[in-house]
């Protein structure tokens, strides 16, 4: 995937992801509606590709009002995602040079590979997610799952062992995915279905949309690293 | 300007720690009360989840899951009053807690009720038992004097 195709398809995937979470605002309270209604009109140009270097410009003055406003990240892990993909396109299109432009773009990739094992290492150095007993603590008394009844998976301590690795392992050899492109993109399949089964269970829908977003500059940097080269 | 810059640069540096450790879990339960001075004698737990939630749900909740995350963001602001202490905190959730009063108007004892208050329990593993401690009692706030921002 060339560097433009890859900077527009991530513009169009973070416009949807923000037009997603922003439709959440639109009935909420007016001090909510002020500054997520103007985020929706400005995820609908950035799909369309109007002005995009400004439009992206304005999402990111008014993410960090979003910031001020709740005094933090509204959603965690999502909003950092968000606000990472905003200042790197932002610096991609204000970047001087093509080789400062991949830099920017060429750190989020970086942070994505990151996000990654980054959670497989603490979770691997942590006994209580070696032995499987982490993960029934998420399912037992964490704020995370979406109905009572799945808070009974606590009373299955082998499955959730054994899924307890399979996070872990996925997590740590994510970066190996990058060897070929094939490899990468049955990764990026196998991470999306992570996310989409978070949502499920957890209702992390925003980090599916937007974890999804960032995957463009992956696809650019493994052909940039390992295939050019 | 500069605390807002402050709270940017764990998105630009992330720490990426999802799930490292599974904290003590806060839960915000609201008492109704019909005079200021009373004392609580019903703790409801606020938006309590559902017993089951068909697959069907879970694919519409991935376009469309506003009160969830609202419910994931009130998570964030009673660890946040756990470990700071801050109106904006509390004033979060307990304007939160009177907006889905005023929705829910067929509740009798809403009708009833001058005052409410929240508390947060934390819940936690011990060995293999679970325990809840109460950690924090907001304000008193007079349902009728304020409005929903």
């Amino acid at each position: 995937m060339i560097l433009d195709d890859a900077i527009r398809l991530t513009e169009i995937l973070m416009g949807l992801a923000f037009a997603q979470q922003s439709i959440e605002h639109v009935k909420s309270f007016a001090n909510e509606q002020r500054l997520f209604i103007p985020r929706l009109l400005l995820a609908v140009l950035l799909i369309i590709g109007f002005q995009t270097a400004w439009v992206i410009v304005l999402l990111l003055i008014l993410a960090l009002a979003i910031l001020h406003r709740f005094q933090g990240p509204y959603n965690g892990g999502a909003d950092r995602m968000s606000l990472l993909i905003l200042c790197c396109l932002s610096l991609v299109h204000f970047a001087p040079t093509q080789h400062w432009q991949e830099v920017a773009f060429g750190y989020l990739a970086v942070q994505l590979i990151l996000s990654y094992f980054m959670s497989g290492w603490v979770k691997v150095v942590n006994p209580e997610w070696r032995n499987g007993r982490a993960l029934c603590d998420v399912f037992q008394f964490s704020a995370y799952p979406v109905s009572e009844s799945l808070r009974q998976w606590a009373q299955s301590p082998r499955q959730l062992f054994a899924m307890s690795w399979g996070v872990m392992l996925f997590e740590l050899l994510f970066p190996l995915s990058l060897l070929s492109i094939t490899s990468l993109g049955i990764a990026l399949v196998i991470a999306s279905s992570f996310h989409f089964a978070n949502a499920c269970l957890f209702g992390l829908n925003r980090f599916f949309w937007i974890w999804i977003a960032a995957y463009p500059s992956l696809l650019w940097f493994q052909q940039r690293i390992f295939a050019i080269n | 300007m500069l605390s807002t810059l402050k709270l940017l640069l764990p998105a630009l540096l992330p720490s990426w720690r999802f799930f490292d450790v599974i904290a003590p879990s806060p839960r915000v339960q609201f008492t109704l009360l019909s005079t200021e001075t009373e004392s609580p004698h019903a703790w409801h737990e606020f938006r309590p989840r559902p017993a089951t939630l068909s697959f069907a749900t879970m694919l519409k909740r991935m376009i469309w899951n506003p009160e969830w995350n609202e419910s994931l963001f009130l998570t964030s602001c009673a660890e946040r009053l756990m470990e700071h202490p801050t109106q904006h905190s509390e004033d979060e959730i307990m304007t939160r807690i009177i907006n889905d009063l005023r929705n829910n108007t067929q509740n009798s004892a809403m009708m009833a009720a001058t005052h409410v208050q929240f508390r947060l329990l934390l819940v936690q593993r011990q060995g293999a038992q679970l325990h809840q401690n109460v950690t924090y009692h907001s304000r008193i706030q007079a349902l009728h004097t304020r409005d929903v921002a």
